[in-house]
């Protein structure tokens, strides 16, 4: 198979290209819905590269990202609505809240592996889900709670169009990647490959696996909260079954798994191929459900036939995700006695 | 109204439930202690089985309790299909990418569904729908207490069948340890696509059990997946007589939270029963833990 950009230099010159056109949307003239698929884009591959960190580098497979995002998007809206607070502002509790959550939840859910984590993550998510519905006084229960536009600002994070939200997002999605970067390249990028490739032999080899999964998985819940407090000002409301539901949490987890599960771009072709993908589909099949389509097939699909994620076709491995160490053993290797 | 009266009506309502949650959960747990891969479209596989029931039942226009053998047979050939086509493939990697597959079927699914029956919820007909059974003052409605007997009849059939018949001692062999299992003679491929379908024929079952009393529609499956799950990891690996006990369990607190704390509360019952279970128990009810070093 031939790898499109396997050359450093023809790398570069498409990476540049990429950004140009990232950043130069409004030289097309683009109309407002191809914005709002833009702000879905940007905020996707955002919150799966945060996922990634700990869904990737270090194979836990999270199903309650939903949950960090709609603490941020809870957090910011009541400190808002009830004390005019800027969303910007109040990232930092939002933070502070995710950070503790995520200890909450890692300090059970790591006692398991594998599957079992995942099952934890989605029984703690649940049940953070269920709490925002029975709140009834603080959330609004499961009729939610909107932000009305007064006028534009950036403090209070309002604007009349998608385009300065997508310019937002597209910033920190930059700010994402770049943390996950300096993650996989530094002492504990390679301790989190490590716990993927084989927790026991990582911790035999002195690494406190529960620790440094505890610190990944925080960081990850705090960069999802960060992105969902403007992700959820941009929607300008929130309800816990569409923001701290279980399908937004697979569908972050998606983005990664689609595009490359491990590697830095993964969840940005992801979300590049998912986002549009999924909006063509609602528009053919004319029915808003029919995106949830396009993620099983895509997902059923990647898994079967590219393991590796649909960068792979792009690119060659970077020598950093190691799904082959994890691949040979085959199921019944690992687990028989 | 009395206290008693309550306690009493809650813990009938507890179990009832709690009947149909292990049903489900005995359903992920035979493919879990077979295969040792949860089955992330089981809670779609159940709402298929409602909407074949829901079209059986329009067609021929007799109770839903009559369908439940061809309902068991096509759900069967549905689990059948998964395995061929998408379980079977992925068996040489991980467990992971198994459940993440499994969870692409089950979008698929319902979507499927929602496109051919629209999203719009539907009900299943039945004289028996209505009907409630007073005990003691204490009222059951009929088609939860017809759930009750075909949980025990399911589970008891299922348990004969792996304890006594020598498909059932392979099915166990291959449990036990795959490896050795192939190496008696076991085709154990074929043993894993038998626990996917029984697996999937049970959800089917469940939803046809459920069908009288819930609506119909395409996300219906979605909480009765993540309670069985619950069941499973809470009764221990791939233990049958765990996820049965597990199931009850949360049945009872389910509707415990949902009369005495708040109703809006009562699936979170369920998950902190998990929660904390798995503080004071790590390897669930019944496990024996799944790391082996």
């Amino acid at each position: 198979m031939i790898k499109l950009f396997n050359n450093k230099k023809a790398r570069d010159v498409a990476l540049i290209a990429v950004l140009a056109l990232l950043f130069g949307l409004p030289v097309f003239k683009p109309s407002n819905y191809i914005y709002a698929v833009a702000v879905m884009f940007a905020a996707f591959a955002a919150l799966g590269t945060a996922w990634n960190i700990i869904g990737g580098y270090a194979s836990q497979i999270s199903w309650c990202h939903a949950t960090f995002v709609a603490i941020g998007g809870y957090t910011s809206f009541l400190l808002y609505r009830h004390f005019g607070v800027s969303p910007w502002i109040s990232m930092i509790p939002a933070m502070a809240i995710s950070a503790l959550v995520a200890i909450l939840i890692g300090s059970i859910s790591f006692r398991h592996r594998g599957v079992f984590f995942s099952l934890t993550t989605i029984a703690f998510g649940e049940t953070f889900r269920v709490w925002l519905n029975y709140q009834k006084n603080l959330t609004n229960g499961s009729s939610g709670l909107v932000v009305t536009f007064k006028q534009s600002s950036f403090v209070n994070l309002m604007f009349r169009s998608p385009k300065e939200y997508y310019y937002i997002l597209l910033v920190m999605l930059l700010i994402c990647l770049f943390i996950s970067w300096k993650i996989q390249r530094s002492r504990m990028g390679f301790y989190l490959r490590a716990i993927k490739a084989d927790e026991d032999a990582a911790m035999s080899l002195g690494i406190e696996t529960h620790k440094v999964k505890l610190k990944a998985f925080v960081i990850s819940a705090m960069m999802a909260c960060c992105i969902g407090v403007v992700y959820t000002f941009y929607m300008s409301y929130i309800d816990p079954t569409n923001t701290a539901g279980t399908d937004f949490s697979t569908k972050i987890g998606t983005m990664a798994l689609v595009g490359g599960v491990g590697t830095l771009s993964g969840p940005v072709f992801g979300a590049a191929i998912l986002i549009p993908l999924a909006e063509i589909a609602n528009i053919l099949l004319g029915s808003s459900g029919a995106g949830m389509l396009i993620y099983g097939l895509a997902l059923v699909l990647v898994i079967m036939f590219r393991p590796k994620g649909v960068r792979s076709f792009f690119l060659s491995d970077d020598g950093q995700s190691n799904i082959n160490v994890l691949e040979r053993g085959g199921i019944w290797k690992r687990f028989s006695k | 109204m009395n206290g008693f009266w309550m306690l009493g009506q809650s813990l009938i309502n507890g179990i009832t439930m709690g009947c149909i949650y292990a049903l489900i959960a005995v359903g992920l747990t035979m493919i879990f202690g077979v295969m040792k891969v949860i089955n992330f479209s089981q809670g779609e596989c159940l709402m298929v089985g409602m909407y074949m029931t829901y079209a059986l039942q329009k067609w021929l226009g007799t109770e839903p309790y009559y369908v439940v053998i061809p309902v068991a047979a096509v759900m069967a050939m549905l689990g059948v299909a998964i395995f061929r086509f998408v379980v079977k493939r992925l068996l040489t990697g991980t467990r992971t990418n198994i459940m993440v597959a499994t969870m692409g079927v089950a979008y698929i699914l319902s979507t499927a569904m929602q496109l051919i029956f629209s999203a719009n919820s539907l009900s299943v007909q039945s004289q028996w729908k209505d009907v409630s059974v007073t005990f003691l003052s204490f009222a059951v409605s009929l088609p939860r207490v017809i759930a009750c007997v075909a949980m025990v009849i399911f589970v008891s059939g299922v348990s004969v069948f792996l304890e006594k018949t020598d498909v059932g001692r392979a099915m166990r062999a291959t449990a036990e340890n795959t490896e050795v299992a192939e190496m008696l003679g076991i085709r154990t491929t074929n043993m894993f696509m038998l626990a996917f379908a029984l697996g999937v024929a049970f959800a089917g079952v469940s939803g046809l059990l459920l069908s009288p009393t819930y609506f119909v529609n395409p996300t219906v499956g979605t909480p009765f997946k993540t309670v069985a799950m619950v069941c499973v990891v809470l009764g221990g690996l791939g233990n049958i007589r765990g996820a049965v006990v597990a199931g009850m369990l949360a049945g009872v607190m389910e509707a415990l939270v949902g009369s005495y704390i708040s109703f809006d509360l009562a699936p979170a019952g369920v998950y902190m029963t998990l929660i904390v279970g798995l503080l004071i128990k790590p390897d669930g009810l019944f496990g024996k833990g799944e790391r082996k070093a």
